[in-house]
């Protein structure tokens, strides 16, 4: 038998406890409501529906302590990590805390903010928007981070402002030996036609135990632009709960890259709706998983409204024992009419022993729509290794390049240059591995 | 160059027999045909003799330049200078042709301790192969095979095997699907390879691949076998009375 038993919030993440009795002291209706919500809200085990495939253990099993941020990393070397398109448009975070030594922001377009949510806790923009759109259901995850995040990323690009370089926001966590968990915030704000690219990355510099909590907020007004790139290379023995939610009025682009190489554990829930006629967005993925890793993606595409479009491609390799999940739900209300979205989860099983769970969830009130899906889970074709290996290749190196070939797809779409780069290295060490 | 002897082979795991004890002695500078009915195991043959894992050879060997090949995968025969042009190219979408040939060229380079080309003397060596079959440069950047109309693949066979320089190729009905103009280009190309230095075995149904590249050598191979061998008259013969007359003539 086994034995469920219901874990608190407050008995796993330790430091939680010891807040319980004074609250951070800004933001302070957000943070009392997510402690309400903490206080009453049971952590998710495998009997709830939307965890049922994903196993939690690497965060049960564990006791994760905030991180104490009075010690210095004002030497850490960053450089490999820095973007060559963002040398002056990059937000740096060590283990959650922002530090201003390895960040750079200079020459934004007049009235544009980047910079570190503490710091502009008074701020009009920040304070009408935040904690606005993210409204999971029966989450401990996001009140979590709404409880314990200190320092985080505030972006706002005024009116018909372009801000033509990407903005590269880096979450780095170092070795330390308490498992110790991270709240990274994002709060982006994009006025009528402004128009912006985003790289928001997790970077694990060694192999310890964390947890990492992002939650992440994108409100774009009518007609703005806004590119999202998410590169997730945790420590291996990491876990990963992802909340990011766009939201979109008339005429806004969203278009979201999540990609997954790194962490034990990977839950990712992106979310997009659909707030106003005629929108477009992209809410794209590839994940390349090995060992023992679980990388669970749960996405909302959300038409409230008439005339959107929506596309979704979810690529997964799966190695070893790895597991991935994905279930993929589109909404389309009564009233919103002349929806076209369109969604695929292409899996690529190259072990005997890796798993894959896929579930496409639509539910669509409107009649005048059109949405499609489709979830294959497929080996690598004899056929093609065949046809590459009479050619001269070896079977392992006629595999790599099929692999690379699949997942190479997803990378192309990448807006910056240096991260499609980035990219092709890490699927080339991932296919090349052994 | 190639000699194969008493060749049986089934599907790996079956055991019905479709190769069921071919003889065939290839030199270098020959150009030989295999014509044969459907289903009498010409193309097999060809698989067979370049190493596709779905067969397994049951009794018999393949030498060739002198090695035993009967085991060896099919990476290792492409090494020794063996080349399949397919019946049916695969398509692989996200490899470009050039990126293919590279590897291949080089892997094949390393293994026989030749010079491998870096990109920029590649790409000048690839550009001038493409006149043989007449296709343009962008033809180097497009994925393998995707989205190519029929004669395309079959001329992209072609040239892999133009800028791969087998010492022997088997041409698996390459001639099939194509028109005539295509058939034109591909056989021209054929042509242009031919040496003295290297040998070509054309499997096809039809004599009329044979009007275009002239064979030194024709094979007929019915129910797993070569029946009957001789010269180009033989293909004219076939093609004046058909298969079902000379198997009864053999019978």
């Amino acid at each position: 038998m086994v034995k469920m038993s219901t874990v608190s919030t407050k008995e796993l993440i330790h430091a939680y406890v010891q807040l319980s009795g004074k609250l951070r002291e800004n933001f302070n209706e957000l943070r009392s409501q997510a402690k309400e919500t903490l206080d009453n809200c049971p952590f998710p085990t495998k009997k709830d529906e939307e965890w049922r495939f994903t196993d939690l253990k690497s965060i049960t099993s564990n006791k994760f302590e905030s991180v104490d941020t009075s010690v210095a990393q004002a030497n850490l070397e960053l450089d490999e990590f820095h973007l060559p398109e963002a040398m002056n448009s990059r937000l740096v975070f060590i283990d959650g805390n922002f530090s201003p030594s390895h960040s750079a922001i200079e020459g934004m377009p007049d009235g544009v903010i980047v910079g570190n949510i503490s710091d502009f806790a008074e701020h009009e923009q920040l304070l009408s928007h935040l904690g606005t759109i993210t409204n999971y259901e029966d989450d401990v995850f996001v009140p979590l981070n709404d409880v314990n995040f200190q320092d985080g990323t505030f972006i706002y690009v005024p009116k018909e402002t372009v801000i033509e370089q990407p903005i590269h926001i880096l979450n780095v966590f170092t070795h330390r030996n308490n498992p110790h968990f991270v709240t990274p915030r994002v709060l982006f704000v994009g006025e009528m036609f402004s128009k912006a690219t985003i790289i928001e990355e997790h970077i694990g510099l060694s192999d310890n135990v964390y947890l990492n909590v992002p939650v992440n907020e994108f409100r774009l007004y009518s007609g703005a632009h806004v590119h999202h790139a998410r590169i997730q290379r945790d420590s291996k023995n990491a876990s990963h709960i992802s909340r990011p939610v766009a939201m979109l009025d008339a005429h806004a682009e969203y278009h979201s890259y999540t990609i997954c190489l790194g962490s034990k554990l990977f839950r990712n829930e992106p979310r997009v709706i659909q707030n106003a006629e005629e929108v477009d967005f992209t809410v794209d993925g590839l994940v390349l998983i090995d060992g023992e890793q679980i990388a669970d993606t749960h996405s909302i595409m959300d038409h409230r409204f008439s005339h959107g479009n929506s596309h979704q491609l979810h690529k997964v390799v799966v190695n070893d024992q790895a597991h991935s999940i994905f279930n993929g739900k589109i909404f389309v209300a009564k009233d919103a009419q002349k929806i076209d979205s369109f969604q695929e989860n292409r899996n690529l099983l190259i072990s005997d022993s890796g798993k894959v769970n896929t579930k496409p969830q639509l539910e669509i009130f409107a009649d005048d729509v059109r949405c499609s899906h489709g979830a294959t889970i497929g080996q690598l074709q004899d056929e093609e290794v065949f046809y590459l290996q009479s050619r001269g290749l070896t079977e392992q190196k006629s595999r790599e390049l099929l692999v690379y070939a699949f997942a190479l797809e997803s990378v192309e779409s990448m807006a910056v240059k240096s991260v499609e780069e980035l990219l092709l290295k890490e699927v080339i060490a991932y296919t090349n591995r052994d | 160059m190639l000699e194969i002897r008493n060749l049986h082979a089934v599907v790996e795991g079956e055991e019905l027999e479709i190769l069921k004890g071919v003889n065939l002695s290839v030199n270098k500078g020959e150009i030989h045909a295999i014509m044969g009915p459907n289903g009498s195991g010409k193309s097999t043959l060809s698989k067979v003799v370049s190493g596709h894992p779905e067969y397994e050879v049951t009794e018999g060997t393949i030498m060739f330049e002198g090695e035993d090949i009967t085991d060896m995968d099919a990476d290792e025969r492409a090494h020794l200078g063996l080349f399949l042009a397919f019946q049916y190219p695969v398509e692989v979408p996200g490899i470009t042709n050039k990126t293919l040939l590279r590897e291949a060229y080089n892997t094949i380079a390393r293994a026989n301790e030749r010079e491998e080309l870096d990109p920029l003397e590649f790409e000048d060596y690839l550009v001038s192969k493409l006149e043989i079959i007449e296709m343009k440069d962008e033809f180097l950047n497009r994925s393998i095979n995707t989205g190519f109309s029929g004669g395309e693949k079959k001329k992209n066979e072609i040239f892999q095997m133009a800028v791969l320089n087998p010492r022997l190729s088997f041409l698996d009905e390459t001639d099939s699907g194509l028109d005539i103009d295509a058939l034109k280009v591909v056989s021209d190309g054929v042509n242009k390879i031919a040496s003295p230095e290297n040998a070509i075995v054309m499997i096809t149904h039809y004599q009329r691949l044979l009007n275009y590249i002239k064979p030194d050598f024709v094979h007929v191979m019915m129910n797993g076998k070569i029946v009957k061998s001789g010269d180009i008259s033989l293909a004219e013969e076939l093609e004046a009375n058909g298969y079902d007359q000379m198997q009864k003539e053999l019978a």
